[in-house]
């Protein structure tokens, strides 16, 4: 599996940055989506950590993807094995835990494994949008 | 393919018979203990009140209601006449009347039975209770999730109100997070209702496909039904006679196993209810991990469980059996290893209130 460049470096300069959140509820994926838009964000979406996989790995997406936000608890992948996923094969990009169950285990678990947040849900627009902004300034750092 | 019916041993020797003279509270105690009981008889009961409340119930488990109380002292082959009257004149035409091969056992012998009996059922009633609040410590996850999604929708969404200007979308935004409200509020009625101590008496005709939609929306707290397809086959107007409480709290210790049974590789819980003449039936069908037979004979022992230390407390089934045992209904299971396992419980017609 081939390390994509960040869409920062690739002078994607119409957005700040492209995210993808993977969590079963829509309507979280839709205020996640708002919030982020707002703060001039490209938004994708996926339902599950499977449609995330598949989502990362077509076209373009892998050239272009700067922040995952993922839930745990999900269908078909769950959170955590996408998480392993991504970060096996896409180690440079930065994860960010958006959870509605606090475990103390699972946190430290997942920070050992290299995310870089752990948020739990409901989360402020602002504690969001800093977390990512700082998940960028991680992915940035990473390519010097 | 193993196959188990409940836990009980059929009886080698001939039962005891039993008659019951009084039907008032101590009556009522040891007609809902001794009918439990498989070495015992009860070949009726008699009260000199007709409304007594024993007699009600008696119809309902199908004993047989004498009308006199002399017919029943009579009667031949009766091994033991245990009064509960706590009237010293029946206790003497006792005496005088029976038949010499049968024993009595009244005055004090008997309220002393009476008051054990009610022990035991309070003991059983915290038993319930306390397995159903150990289950419900692992409600927390699910329970976090369905309350913490909705309300990241309403303060998404109401972050946004503050900046909306499009009228449209505030007025569509504040029915979402009004909806949003609903669904969270629900949640905590469900489990409210679910967690109360169900009273002991609370008998009437139960709806089972009702109990087991109700039972499926606690269970998907306590269990994720991620790579879970649920198929209902009902029957319209299966029904059976108990307490609706323990019936939830039963079917909801069954679909929790089952989806448990899933877990690894996700699967098909199906859930059937069917009704005639005979009675009713309902029936839970997964296709999980299955059990060998050293652990299908244990199933319904107290305190015999697969789950890792911590997780089970080994009473669920258990405290199913004493429920189906109760409503007089039979449970059977069928398991194959990597296949699946079905649960069968049968019902007696339910009879409404005698008055």
């Amino acid at each position: 599996m081939g390390e994509f460049t960040s869409g920062f470096f690739m002078g994607n300069s119409a957005t700040n940055g492209r995210v993808l959140v993977v969590d079963d509820e829509a309507d979280v994926r839709k205020v996640v989506r708002m919030t982020l838009q707002k703060a001039g964000y490209d938004v994708l979406e996926a339902e599950n950590g499977e449609k995330a996989i598949e989502t990362i790995n077509a076209g373009e997406n892998r050239l272009l993807l700067d922040v995952l936000i993922c839930d745990i608890r999900m269908p078909k992948i769950n959170g955590v094995e996408a998480i392993a996923y991504f970060r096996a094969n896409y180690p440079r990009v930065p994860v960010i835990v958006l959870t509605g169950f606090p475990d103390a285990d699972m946190a430290t678990s997942m920070l050992r494994q290299g995310v870089v947040d752990y948020l739990v849900k409901p989360v402020e627009g602002e504690k969001l949008r800093e977390s990512v902004a700082r998940a960028m300034e991680q992915r940035e750092l990473a390519h010097l | 393919m193993y196959q188990v019916t409940d836990g009980t041993v059929a009886p080698k020797l001939a039962p005891t018979k039993v008659a019951i003279l009084g039907a008032g509270r101590g009556g009522t105690a040891l007609l809902d203990l001794l009918h439990l009981i498989p070495s015992i008889e009860i070949v009726g009961i008699s009260d000199r009140d007709p409304g007594a409340p024993g007699l009600a119930r008696a119809k309902n488990l199908r004993i047989p209601v004498i009308g006199r109380i002399e017919d029943l002292v009579y009667n031949d082959g009766i091994h033991l006449i245990m009064d509960v009257t706590g009237d010293p004149e029946v206790e003497r035409f006792i005496q005088l009347r029976k038949r010499p091969e049968t024993e009595m056992l009244s005055g004090s012998a008997a309220r002393v039975l009476w008051e054990l009996v009610r022990h035991e059922a309070n003991l059983q009633a915290e038993l319930f209770h306390a397995e159903k609040l150990a289950g419900i410590g692992s409600f927390a996850a699910g329970i976090a999730h369905d309350i913490n999604n909705p309300l990241q929708l309403i303060m998404g969404l109401a972050e946004n109100l503050a900046e909306e200007k499009d009228l449209d979308a505030v007025h569509e935004q504040a029915r979402e997070i009004v909806e949003a409200v609903r669904r969270t509020s629900a949640i905590s009625r469900d489990l409210t209702q679910y967690a109360r101590k169900t009273s002991a008496r609370d008998e009437t005709i139960v709806p089972l496909n009702n109990r087991f939609d109700e039972a499926l929306k606690i269970a998907r707290y306590a269990v994720s039904f991620h790579d879970i397809s649920v198929r209902k086959q009902y029957d319209d107007g299966a029904v059976a006679r108990g307490n609706p409480d323990e019936v939830l709290h039963m079917l909801v210790n069954m679909i929790t196993n089952a989806v448990q049974a899933m877990k690894q590789d996700g699967g098909i819980l199906t859930l059937t209810t069917e009704h005639c003449s005979d009675g009713a039936m309902l029936r839970i069908c997964d296709t999980g991990c299955g059990m060998p037979a050293a652990v299908l004979d244990k199933i319904f022992d107290p305190f015999f469980t697969t789950k890792e230390t911590g997780k089970g407390t080994g009473l669920g089934l258990y405290n199913v059996k004493t429920i189906v045992a109760k409503m007089r209904g039979n449970i059977r299971v069928e398991s194959h290893v990597d296949r699946g396992t079905t649960f069968t419980i049968a019902f007696p017609p339910a009879t409404e209130d005698q008055p």
